[in-house]
């Protein structure tokens, strides 16, 4: 029991990141980014051409695929949704325009890293054991660790900085804030650059634990989409909560459901539409706080 | 006395529909301007065309001597003119705090912006009583003096009220009046003022504009307004 939760604290701490960031640029650009699957990958990737590759330290890694990614994050919103959202109103067109970046970045890390798994020595050895309760590999832990930290400092962030609460502003009422000084555009591509760059980071965080894949990225995207439908889309709140219970049902379902074989996600999809029927808006409803 | 703000023959479209059909229009230094119309005058409009929401077609529009159309929003708010809009437009999730810190966010004077938190506090105590509480369960009339509190922790010049008394208990809306004349008298901000309660409006303004189908049809001098026939039958409700 301790272990099935210690394990989907574990888990749904990387799930609440990736969540943060879908919601995060959802509620200020009205874009779902289904590239962010790829985003996540190409973060595990940077992370692993960093250590692995170049011999740096992790850390050194960590913050190459934050970086990467925040720069790709803005260039994409500059160069590719910022025209599209300016001359079509249709939601569509920002939807199809994040498919073809999605395939177009699973093309970009064929080409640049292959289609062999990769993965990058462990940062801690040893193993944890609380008297068999609770046994998890201390890198796992630190992972875990990382994560939670990157996610308090999210909400700090969002919370009491000028820019945070500026994004804040600009999910609740655009024109508002606007009027407050607040300029759409430029916080509309920090704002995807934040989104791009915890994407990264959970890649990188991840790297070291299961490594990374080519095939990873449309099944992250999914599992996103997920958590927020779960949590409720556009919300901090429900991003977190979302993350956090699909890791634990995912954690349950590992350990309950495996001898019956590999039938977790069907159930979880299963218990998701039944949910969705009664609660369409998630749990933690609509806007953004 | 010094021209603020001017609008010279404005014209401005949504899609093919007009909203004002070649407005001119001035404001002094230190004046309070009512704008007055039934709904759909183009008062609004006005307005959004001075804040940089909506792009005019055709005229110009000067502010301090400088042309104002073609400035960007958050340009305009830089320029000290600051607006509380139409149905007030709080953010709804925030705290009366940060609502109130959105406002002075083209500020970076730390000292400066805690000095005018502080005087719009005092001048609204409803809002030091609720200041860490969501917006949303704020009542009509005190989100209305948070949205003007809002305005004015950008230190504004000239203050732009759209509708202050819409949707508001009559007895706050004397409040309300009472506040914007405060305001303008204790801050030196000038202010125009649209409003649909037209007594009130000409009742705390200097001059007004009265609007129909995107043209001014009347204008002048706010006392004698409130006494001409033609806009007691008009705007006042003709209880001559
Ligand atoms: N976003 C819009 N799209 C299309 N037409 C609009 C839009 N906003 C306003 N209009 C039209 O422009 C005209 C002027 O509108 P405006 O909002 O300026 O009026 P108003 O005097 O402020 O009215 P009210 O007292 O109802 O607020 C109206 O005919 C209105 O229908
Ligand atoms: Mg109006």
């Amino acid at each position: 029991m301790e272990q099935i939760i210690a394990n989907g604290l574990y888990l749904g701490a990387q799930y609440a990141l990736i969540a943060l960031g879908l919601t995060l640029i959802f509620s200020l650009m009205n874009v779902l980014n289904f590239a962010h699957g790829q985003m996540y990958v190409l973060g595990g990737f940077v992370c692993y051409t960093v250590v692995a590759q170049l011999g740096m330290p992790f850390i050194v890694g960590l913050v190459a695929s934050a970086l990467v990614l925040a720069v790709l994050g803005g260039l994409i919103e500059r160069f590719l949704f910022r025209p599209v959202i300016r001359r079509s109103k249709r939601d569509e067109s920002t939807m199809l325009l994040a498919a073809g970046i999605a395939f177009f970045l699973d093309a970009v890390i064929l080409l640049l890293f292959g289609e062999k798994q990769r993965g990058v020595p462990k940062v801690v050895n040893g193993v944890f054991n609380w008297d068999f309760r609770i046994i998890m590999p201390y890198d796992r832990i630190l992972i875990g660790m990382l994560a939670i930290g990157l996610i308090v400092a999210f909400i700090l962030f969002m919370q009491y900085s000028k820019a945070g609460r500026a994004m804040r502003a600009l999910a609740q009422d655009r024109v508002a804030a606007q009027l407050m000084g607040v300029d759409v555009d430029r916080y509309s591509m920090i704002g995807f650059a934040m989104g791009a760059m915890l994407a990264g980071l959970v890649g990188a965080l991840l790297v070291t634990i299961t490594g990374v894949n080519l095939g990873m990225g449309g099944p992250t995207s999914i599992k996103a989409f997920l958590m927020i439908m779960i949590g409720g889309a556009g919300v901090i709140s429900g991003a977190i909560a979302g993350g956090f219970i699909l890791g634990m049902m995912e954690s349950v379902g590992l350990s309950v459901l495996s001898s019956y074989g590999d039938v977790t996600y069907l159930v979880i999809f299963a218990t998701l539409m039944i949910f969705l029927a009664i609660r369409p808006q998630g749990l933690m409803g609509k806007p953004w706080g | 006395m010094t021209r603020m703000l001017s609008f010279d023959n404005v014209e401005l479209y949504y899609d093919h529909v007009y909203a004002l059909k070649g407005v001119s229009i001035e404001l002094n230094e230190g004046e309070t301007v009512a704008l007055i119309g039934a709904n759909g005058a183009g008062k609004s409009s006005i307005l959004r065309a001075i804040t940089g929401l909506r792009k005019i077609k055709s005229g110009q529009i000067t502010y301090m001597g400088e042309r104002l159309d073609g400035t960007s929003a958050p340009e305009v708010v830089r320029k000290g003119i600051a607006m509380v809009p139409e149905g007030r437009r709080v953010f709804p999730l925030m705290s009366v705090k940060d609502n109130l810190l959105m406002g002075a966010f083209t500020r970076s004077d730390k000292p400066g912006i805690e000095q005018t938190l502080e005087s719009i506090l005092t001048r609204f105590p409803r809002l030091r009583e609720r200041f860490n509480q969501q917006a949303s369960t704020l009542s009509g009339g005190e989100q209305q003096m948070m949205v003007i509190g809002r305005a004015l922790m950008a230190k504004p010049r000239l203050l732009l009220l759209d509708e202050p008394s819409l949707g508001i208990a009559p007895k706050l809306v004397q409040d309300i009046a009472r506040a914007i004349v405060a305001i303008s008298r204790d801050e030196g901000v000038s202010v125009l003022l649209v409003e649909q309660n037209s007594r009130m409006a000409l009742s705390i303004s200097n001059r007004a504009y009265a609007l129909s189908l995107g043209q001014v049809v009347l204008s002048g001098n706010s006392r004698e307004l409130l006494n001409d026939p033609r806009v007691k039958a008009a705007y006042l409700g003709g209880d001559v």
